[in-house]
Parts: structure tokens; C-alpha cells; sequence
């Protein structure tokens, strides 16, 4: 399983992305700035963009899934009962996976934001996709749900991982490192190898880095655990 | 000044509160009502019981800026600079002086590249910066962002830092679930459940929260 990104051109007024590249099974991150093309290159990745030039080519993907950045625009139903439903999934099931437990009657727009959030992140993780896109993951959730959204994402055991994210404080572990800036996708490699040439790298890691600490993934935990090595 | 006394609304139960720090930064789980909280503070909903007073006025006869949550539903106009000026324009500023502002305002966001864009066309952090721009535009008293930093990268949520602590407004009221940036504010506020649970200094607050994951990654990685 594997999706080809082969010479990506794909342009909008003053703005074009482009990229090349293999998504091997496991978990890949792309960082980038605001307004890097991350969306943009998530759209084109789920085939609900089409590129000016070049082509995204799936193999021995089955089935494949985005999560969109803004919540509220993946919503279908007027009950948070009846959008699980819509997913083909159980209610009771997400309700208590998404901690959402006797909101199912309630409208979805009367959810707070991290409550919406978790509830859709349910939804997109539980149908468990060859192909799993999460556009902002984490952003509006609380430590908590971020620390159960990546186990969730840890405990993929196949396909397709990529997550489009700029959380800096609490990561799943990765397999590969992506950048987006201006436009251009640059694979930065494999984990561990790859998080010294990362630029995009949250304080924590990068304060690590400095410390001359060798972290083995890019989690908190991580760093941590590198630089008690160090400092015996 | 802040002061808040016996209010009641919805999930909120603040009995006595008083802030006197320039930048507040308010924490804690979703659902703990955190954005109530700063709806009430921004005079946008009238609270069911209590009273809320901004350097002593209600938050109606206080000029507030507001940025909030979603951006999308914040955003009234299709082109950039037109959102901007909606803050000067609604308050019936001259056309000139109206320009200045918008210019001056994108100018500190940094984004005058944007000015001529269509709203509809910017990513999820821009939209950001546009509403925090729009915000800025008035001349706020007292600024009040709702998560305004979640959809916004590192480098960029500095830069809105930066901005709000240059503003001239006399009070910052921010809600993150950044707390490596909640650890640069004057003064937190930690909620659950519609309670303040905790308040004090960042490192009073933060004192209590060692074991959860509501502590800066940064002061965890120095230790």
C-alpha cells in the first residue's frame, strides 16, 4: 500500500504547490506556516482537488478518509446520534470514545468546538481508512483529547497515516517527518534521522536537540527520556 | 481592572473575582467554559445572574475586541481589507482615517500581502490573522481571543503574541490550549466545570497542575 505524489503542480491565483514523493504504510507529519499549502496539499492528497499538472496515484488503497480542519463543515445530521450513523458507525460506540456520553440527542452545533472536534476525530479513526488524511488534528482540543487522538493514531497497526498539524506540545510517535513552506513539499526523511534537519520542530525538541540529547521520536516523552540520558 | 461578582450563566459560576493584570491568559479542558466566559467578558451575551464590570464599566460601554474561535463565522466580507475596515467603518470613522487603520492594522498582523484577497480564499491561520487585524482596527480597550493561536504555527503565533502585547488595549483576555504560551501571561485563570478553579501567577497555577498535562513542555524539558 502506498500513495505517489508524481511531479504535484496545482495552482490558485498567486499560489502553487508542488511536490514529489512516496506516503509509505505508517504515520507521516507534515508541518508548515500558516498558509503553506497544507489543506491545499490535504485536498489533493483525499482527490477532492484536482492538480494542474502531475497526478496522485494510489495503489492497493481501498478505502481512504480526511479529516477536515474546520469541524463543523464535515457535519451532515441535526443529532450527534444520527451523524454517527452517518459515518455507518454505532453511536454508543464513538459516543464513549469521543467521552460524549448522553449527547447523543443533542444538535452538533451545541457541542463546544473541542467537543466537536473529538467527535468527528472519533468518527474518522474508528471507520479505520487504508488511507487516513487528518487535516489539524489536534488544534482545539484539550491535553487530554490530543493524548487519546494519538494513541488513537498510534494504535493504527496498517495503512497510511498523514497528519497536516502544527500542535507543538503533544505529538503521536511518527515514522516520517514532512515539511510544506511556500508551496513545496520537501520530504525530510525517517524518524529518528530526520528530526535534527527538522525545522518545523516544537520548542521542547528543539531545546533538546540543543542540549546535544538524540532523541528516538518526537513526542515530549521522548525528549525527555534523551536528555535524562545525557544528564544521567 | 476585572472584576466579576456572583455571576451565573449557564455552566459559569464565578462568586467574587477581581484581575488587575494586563494580560490574562484562561485555561483548562474543553467544555469548562472558557469561551462563556470570555463571551461574557466581551459584552456579547448578557449574563443570567451578576455583574461583570471591565475598568469599571459594563463590557457594553467598553470598546472590545473580539476574536473569536471560529474564524469562518466571525467574517462578515469577502475581501480582506474590507473585513478589516468593517471595525472603523461601523464606528462611522472617515474614509481617510479608515484606510490608515486597515493598513496600519495588517501592517502589525503582518499580512498587507493579503489585503486584496478574497476572505473565501485564505487558509484557516490566515482567517486568524485577518479577524485578529479586524480586532486591532478599533483601538480595543480590552482585546479578547478565543483560541485564537489553534489554528496558527509556531512562528506565527509568536507573531500574534507579539502584536497583542504591543496593543494599547488595557486588558488581554485570552483563552489557549497552548500552555507554554499560557506560562508567558501576567496572570491564568485555570477552569473546570464553570469554576475558577485556580488563579494566581503562571507559577502559582501551573504549581498545581504538575501532574496533569496542563504544564508547559518547556518547563517540563528544563527541569
Amino acid at each position: 500500500m502506498r500513495v505517489d505524489l508524481e511531479d504535484l503542480l496545482f495552482s490558485r491565483g498567486p499560489f502553487s504547490l508542488r511536490g514529489s514523493g512516496t506516503f509509505e504504510e505508517g504515520v507521516h507529519l507534515v508541518s508548515g506556516p500558516v498558509g503553506s499549502g497544507k489543506s491545499t496539499l490535504a485536498l489533493l492528497l483525499a482527490e477532492l482537488l484536482r492538480p494542474g499538472s502531475g497526478a496522485v496515484r494510489r495503489h492497493d488503497v481501498s478505502s481512504a478518509l480526511l479529516l477536515l480542519q474546520f469541524p463543523e463543515h464535515q457535519i451532515t445530521c441535526p443529532t450527534v446520534a444520527e451523524e454517527i450513523g452517518s459515518w455507518g458507525l454505532a453511536p454508543e460506540d464513538v459516543l464513549a470514545q469521543a467521552d460524549l456520553l448522553r449527547r447523543g440527542d443533542d444538535d452538533p452545533f451545541h457541542l463546544s468546538r473541542g467537543e466537536l472536534k473529538r467527535l468527528v476525530l472519533a468518527c474518522t479513526l474508528m471507520r479505520n481508512p487504508d488511507l487516513l488524511m487528518l487535516d489539524e488534528p489536534f488544534s482545539s482540543l484539550d491535553c487530554t483529547a490530543k493524548r487519546t487522538a494519538c494513541r488513537m493514531i498510534e494504535e493504527r497497526d496498517e495503512g497510511i497515516t498523514i497528519i497536516f498539524s502544527h500542535e507543538r506540545a503533544v505529538l503521536p510517535r511518527v515514522d516520517t517527518l514532512w515539511e510544506m513552506e511556500a508551496g513545496t513539499l520537501t520530504a525530510c526523511g525517517s524518524v529518528p534521522c530526520a528530526i535534527p534537519r527538522w525545522r518545523h520542530a516544537p520548542p521542547y525538541l528543539r531545546y533538546a536537540l540543543d542540549e546535544g540529547a538524540c532523541p528516538e521520536n518526537i513526542r515530549l516523552a521522548d525528549a525527555r527520556e534523551a536528555l535524562c540520558r545525557i544528564r544521567g | 481592572m476585572i472584576r466579576i461578582t456572583d455571576l451565573r450563566h449557564r455552566l459559569l459560576n464565578i462568586p467574587d473575582l477581581r484581575v488587575d493584570s494586563r494580560h490574562i491568559a484562561v485555561i483548562g479542558p474543553n467544555g469548562s467554559g472558557k469561551t462563556t466566559l470570555l463571551t461574557v467578558c466581551a459584552g456579547i451575551e448578557e449574563p443570567s445572574a451578576g455583574m461583570v464590570r471591565l475598568l469599571g464599566r459594563p463590557p457594553s460601554a467598553v470598546k472590545v475586541g473580539w476574536v473569536g474561535e471560529f474564524p469562518d463565522r466571525t467574517l462578515l466580507f469577502s475581501r480582506v481589507y474590507d473585513e478589516i475596515a468593517s471595525t472603523p467603518r461601523f464606528r462611522y470613522r472617515p474614509c481617510r482615517e479608515t484606510d490608515e487603520r486597515v493598513r496600519a492594522a495588517a501592517g502589525t498582523v503582518g499580512i498587507p500581502h493579503l489585503l486584496d484577497a478574497k476572505v473565501s480564499a485564505l487558509s484557516g491561520g490566515e482567517k486568524a490573522l485577518v479577524a485578529l487585524a479586524a480586532a486591532c482596527a478599533g483601538d480595543p480597550e480590552v482585546l479578547v481571543l478565543d483560541e485564537a493561536d489553534s489554528h496558527l504555527d509556531g512562528a506565527t503565533a509568536e507573531r500574534v503574541g507579539r502584536v497583542v502585547q504591543e496593543a494599547t488595549a488595557a486588558h488581554v483576555l485570552w483563552c489557549t490550549q497552548s500552555m507554554d504560551t499560557a506560562a508567558r501571561a501576567d496572570y491564568l485563570l485555570f477552569m473546570e466545570g464553570g469554576v475558577v478553579r485556580h488563579h494566581g501567577t503562571p507559577k502559582e497555577v501551573f504549581a498545581r497542575l504538575e501532574e496533569t498535562c496542563f504544564y508547559p513542555t518547556m518547563w517540563r524539558v528544563r527541569r
